[in-house]
């Protein structure tokens, strides 16, 4: 019975490591990603765009040495950091044009008022 | 010896338990899921990244429970933050971009007057702006310029706005700020079902609701003031529900322009 157990979470635990295909459609993916925040204007000064980036680069390194599972595992990760970054570039920008909007509407009262 | 078969197998294992670092990640994780799944506006504007979120917790917390390592734990509960990240950086773009539109028309609907009143000699500007209120006033009376705020404008049986309220409450707040010397006194009423004092209460709340909302927009308290009426002074019969809602009013009256209002009735 001890026996079974112990065979059977070795199996279990062995599970990941060897079979894992190589995550090309994954890294296609998670390049898109990176391609897609940085046309929207993200950049390295953002955190998670710099997280993706050498997320990214480990997980291209280890598709060469097939290590598969740390690849995907990390591309993965590296395709949510640049969609992120992507959302966080965007939010940014949306911000900057309400201030904007702001001060023109501020700057028409005042002109609409001082016509009194 | 016997026991060795059990410790082996638990020690091979605990490579596999969930240690402090994946069980952290895995709490904020389900805090963060928490959030975005119970805000409705989230799950409208970013609704398959609320459900990704959901999907990678599940998978982060089915591997903590079995025998997962602590890197499946680790990867999939931050996989499911991301995902709960980026729902409400989503969530915020929609809102701001709707915000920006409101903003937008409020800039063409300000250049436009600004255009219009350009065009104009000193003397048919002061007029134009007094048209503006003639526009925005219902009713010309003995107390001076008076709009009225009906009944549909309020949540039934409540003191609180409701939403097709806020146009009318808009202009009042963007004539309020043209016309600084002007002063309002914002006068609740009621129909006459139910106990006068209470009656009076309710009308004064609504006019308090009235004026906390100009107040929110940036006008100033000081030009405001509140009544409360009740049943009295009836516009309509309150024998038939028509006759009654119209009764179920707040009224603003306007002051003139040095600020001087017309006697309370």
């Amino acid at each position: 019975m001890s026996l079974r157990y112990l065979l059977l979470s070795a199996v279990v635990g062995m599970a990941g490591c060897a079979s894992d295909p190589a995550p090309f459609e994954q890294m296609r993916l998670t390049e898109r990603a990176l391609e897609q925040a940085a046309a929207v204007g993200a950049t390295t000064s953002t955190q998670e765009y710099r997280l993706a980036e050498e997320r990214f680069a480990l997980a291209k390194k280890n598709m060469q040495e097939q290590d598969y599972r740390r690849a995907r595992m990390l591309a993965e990760q590296a395709e949510l950091d640049a969609r992120l970054a992507e959302a966080l570039t965007l939010r940014g920008e949306s911000e900057q044009a309400i201030t904007v909007q702001n001060a023109r509407i501020e700057r028409l009262r005042k002109q609409l008022g001082s016509l009194r | 010896m016997k026991w060795f078969l059990w410790v082996a197998p638990a020690l091979l294992l605990c490579s596999g338990c969930t240690g402090s670092l994946g069980r952290q990640e895995l709490a904020d994780a389900q805090l963060l899921f928490d959030q975005v799944k119970s805000d409705p506006q989230v799950l409208e504007s970013a609704p398959r990244d609320v459900s990704r979120a959901g999907e990678s917790l599940a998978r982060a917390e089915g591997f903590a429970a079995h025998w997962g390592t602590d890197a499946d734990v680790e990867h999939y509960a931050y996989l499911s933050q991301r995902y709960s990240q980026i729902a409400r950086e989503h969530d915020q773009l929609v809102r701001n971009q709707q915000q920006s539109q409101r903003l937008q028309r409020e800039q063409d609907r300000l250049q436009q007057m600004l255009r219009e009143a350009r065009l104009l000699s000193a003397q048919q500007r002061s007029e134009w702006l007094d048209e503006q209120l003639q526009r925005l006033a219902t009713m010309e009376t003995e107390r001076g310029l008076v709009m009225i705020i009906g009944d549909v404008l309020f949540e039934p049986g409540s003191s609180e706005l409701n939403l097709s309220a806020s146009r009318t409450v808009l202009q009042l707040v963007q004539f309020l700020q043209l016309n600084p010397r002007r002063l309002v006194r914002i006068e609740g009423y009621t129909d006459s079902r139910g106990e006068a004092e209470e009656n009076r209460e309710l009308s004064r709340l609504r006019a308090q609701s009235v004026a906390q909302t100009l107040v929110d927009m940036g006008v100033a308290a000081e030009r405001l003031q509140v009544i409360g009426y009740g049943e009295a002074h009836p516009v309509a019969e309150n024998a038939s529900a028509r006759g009654r809602a119209a009764n179920r009013r707040v009224e603003i009256v306007f002051s003139d322009e040095n600020g001087q209002l017309g006697a309370e009735r």
